[in-house]
């Protein structure tokens, strides 16, 4: 029956070409909107190198201190992460490194404007880069504090002209350092890794940061399985209870260990200093379904215009298959199997659109790739990717097609053959 | 092969047993000032392997009697039952698996499905029982052999004459080896040549495969043909 359907809904298709087109380049824009968004979400969120263990690995990013009569909402500082998440049961590696700043650097006269982290050894096992050239610097350099870097690949042809670039030296803030490797460029979305510059965390050139329970640090733990997950994150907020605020003005300590994805959804979703990243109801994971359902919800009302459009069109074509719709009633289809029928053929009409997306889609990201609008993006199709644009064409199908298909699967059989409305 | 079964399992002319009967029939068509009587306490039997002939003038009601015993609509008044079961107040699903299993129309204007081929129009009846898509292909084609279209099964409705598209028509009516086969006007719409050349293949299908007919008409030449003929004369049964 399926074949049968499908093979009518392609000549339904056939039959009237300028609407087919019309109905199609609709489905076809929208649905090429959403799958480059998904793209950009799989881009930034996916397990891509040199984040591979994402799935076991949580980050602690967010701190926020509260007194009587001061809050502070920020990043976490090295002493709060180094005496608080660090020997957490369950975690099998934890780095931590600082977020990008930027560091500028005179290369033939030019000032060359660089992101750099400072980071760990244990930055280097948690992440799979991909050397180039040369090696990560070790723990022996962050404790010894030498003053040697991992740049990219991108650094490395800015820096010395795409030439080998270990053993070379670079001045970056006023401090000389020595490259000892060369990594391929990780993409600007990608938050832990990315990077132009890596250098120990103990370059600094005072060491108060070590003192300090507040600052641009990022604590990254690797559980050793997922199951690990929620006793880790359990245990260090129970940690956070216990934080030594004597000497400071505030009373309370709160973070959490998240995922990438909830931490990201808990810094899209604060809408103002006024509420707190911790508030009530937000819980573990809360965040992060708050965002699915707002983005979903985005999604939805993105597809609400092009499927009232697509509806109309449907509705407006349904008295041309009256005479049909008396004829399967007659010979024993039900209301519902004609709701399926119909559905159906709008679904095979969004997968086609779909379909032309996809190839849209693969275009445009080569474009934005190409363009340079997201320093170091790499874009293009992957299966993830085609799975969300196959996922976004059958809802969009589903609900363009089920208020028609309910309309004609409605008409009387009687009214039907005589091809009414009734 | 359906054709084959239909005509091993019933007579030629009636056995007596009521393929279809109807009591104190009446339907109303409502609107929100008016208020027409379409039918009238019609009584109505007809047996396994009869061929009856609906007549009286355009609008008496012969059209809202075969959908009463098509199930197609359902009768403000009375009872209409198949095979001795009460069926004309069944819910949607049921009266539909009804029509399917017992039920085969022929319309005056054919109602083929013009982007389907002759072969998927007849195959039509067969989609909702869940048959297998060969199994499907063989009954359809029988059904084509049955009515002399065998070379044509490829073909579309818009490639075949009139009398052709009947045949198709005719073909996915029994596809399904149905209990009754209810005609509306089926030469209606053709030359009298063609209209015998149907209304031959109908009393085929009654003689040879068994088939009950009812069959609304017009044609008094065709009604004569009939084993009996039900009249009606404003919505009432007057023989």
């Amino acid at each position: 029956m399926l074949k049968s359907h499908v093979k009518l809904a392609l000549k339904v298709l056939g039959r009237r070409p300028f609407f087919t087109g019309v109905s199609l380049l609709g489905v076809t824009l929208t649905l090429l909107v959403l799958t480059v968004v998904a793209a950009l979400f799989d881009h930034a969120f996916a397990p891509h190198a040199p984040e591979v263990r994402q799935d076991r690995t949580l980050l602690v990013f967010s701190l926020e201190l509260r007194g009587e009569r001061a809050t502070s909402t920020g990043q976490p500082g090295y002493l709060l992460l180094d005496r608080y998440a660090r020997d957490l049961p369950g975690v099998e590696r934890m780095s931590i490194t600082t977020q990008i700043q930027s560091a500028f650097t005179y290369v033939g006269g030019d000032r060359v404007r660089s992101y750099l982290k400072r980071t760990d050894g244990e930055f280097w096992r948690i992440l799979s880069f991909d050397f180039v050239e040369g090696g990560p610097f070790t723990d022996e350099d962050v404790a010894s504090a030498r003053p040697v870097a991992v740049i990219n690949t991108t650094t490395r042809d800015r820096f010395f002209g795409g030439g080998p670039a270990v053993g070379k030296a670079f001045e970056a803030e006023g401090q000389r350092y020595q490259v000892v490797g060369v990594v391929s460029d990780v993409p600007f979305l990608r938050l832990v890794p990315f990077a132009d510059v890596f250098v120990p965390l103990t370059v600094a050139r005072s060491d108060a940061w070590r003192r300090d329970l507040r600052g641009p640090f990022v604590g990254v733990l690797l559980a050793r399985s997922r199951a690990d997950l929620p006793a880790i994150q359990s245990e260090f907020r129970s940690r956070m209870a216990t934080v030594d605020l004597a000497g400071t003005e505030f009373a309370t300590a709160s973070a959490e260990a998240e995922t990438l994805f909830a931490t990201v959804a808990r810094m899209l979703l604060r809408t103002g200093p006024g509420r707190a990243a911790f508030g009530r109801g937000a819980g573990p994971g809360g965040y992060a379904v708050k965002f699915v359902l707002v983005l979903s919800a985005l999604a939805l009302a993105f597809m609400a215009l092009p499927t009232l459009n697509l509806v109309n069109l449907q509705v407006s074509r349904a008295l041309e298959r009256a005479s049909e719709i008396g004829v399967r009633r007659a010979f024993g289809a039900s209301k519902a199997a004609l709701v399926g029928q119909f559905v159906l053929e709008n679904v095979v009409l969004t997968l086609i659109g779909g379909g032309i997306a996809l190839v849209a889609t693969e275009a445009a990201l080569r474009a934005l790739t190409a363009s340079g609008l997201i320093p170091y993006a790499d874009l293009h199709l992957n299966g993830r990717i085609f799975a969300w644009g196959l996922l976004f064409a059958l809802v969009f199908g589903m609900l363009s097609g089920a208020w028609p298909a309910w309309r004609l699967a409605r008409l009387h059989p009687v009214e039907a053959l005589r091809g009414g409305t009734r | 092969m359906a054709t084959a079964e239909m005509a091993t399992g019933r007579a030629a002319r009636s056995t007596g047993a009521a393929a279809i009967r109807l009591e104190g029939v009446e339907k109303v068509y409502r609107t929100d000032r008016i208020e027409t009587v379409a039918l009238s306490n019609v009584n109505l039997e007809v047996g396994e392997g009869d061929l009856v002939a609906v007549m009286g003038p355009s609008g008496c009601g012969k059209s809202t009697l075969l959908n009463l015993m098509g199930l197609l609509d359902a009768p403000s008044r009375g009872t209409v039952s198949l095979g001795g079961r009460e069926v004309g107040s069944l819910p949607d699903r049921e009266r539909s698996r009804h029509r399917n299993r017992e039920i085969g129309f022929v319309f005056q204007t054919f109602h083929l499905i013009p982007e389907l081929s002759v072969l998927d129009n007849v195959e039509i009846p067969l989609l909702y029982r869940r048959t297998s898509a060969s199994e499907r292909k063989s009954q359809a084609l029988a059904a084509l052999d049955r009515v002399g279209l065998s070379s044509r099964v490829h073909h579309y409705p818009s490639q075949l004459s009139g009398g052709q598209q009947q045949r198709v028509a005719i073909a996915r009516a029994i596809v399904g080896r149905p209990r009754l086969l209810l005609a509306d006007e089926p030469t209606g719409n053709l030359d009298s040549q063609m209209g015998d050349e149907i209304m031959g293949l109908i009393e085929g299908l009654n003689r040879e495969d068994g088939a009950t007919v009812v069959m609304v008409t017009h044609d008094p030449r065709l009604a004569e043909r009939a084993h009996r003929t039900v009249r009606l004369f404003d919505g009432r049964q007057v023989q």
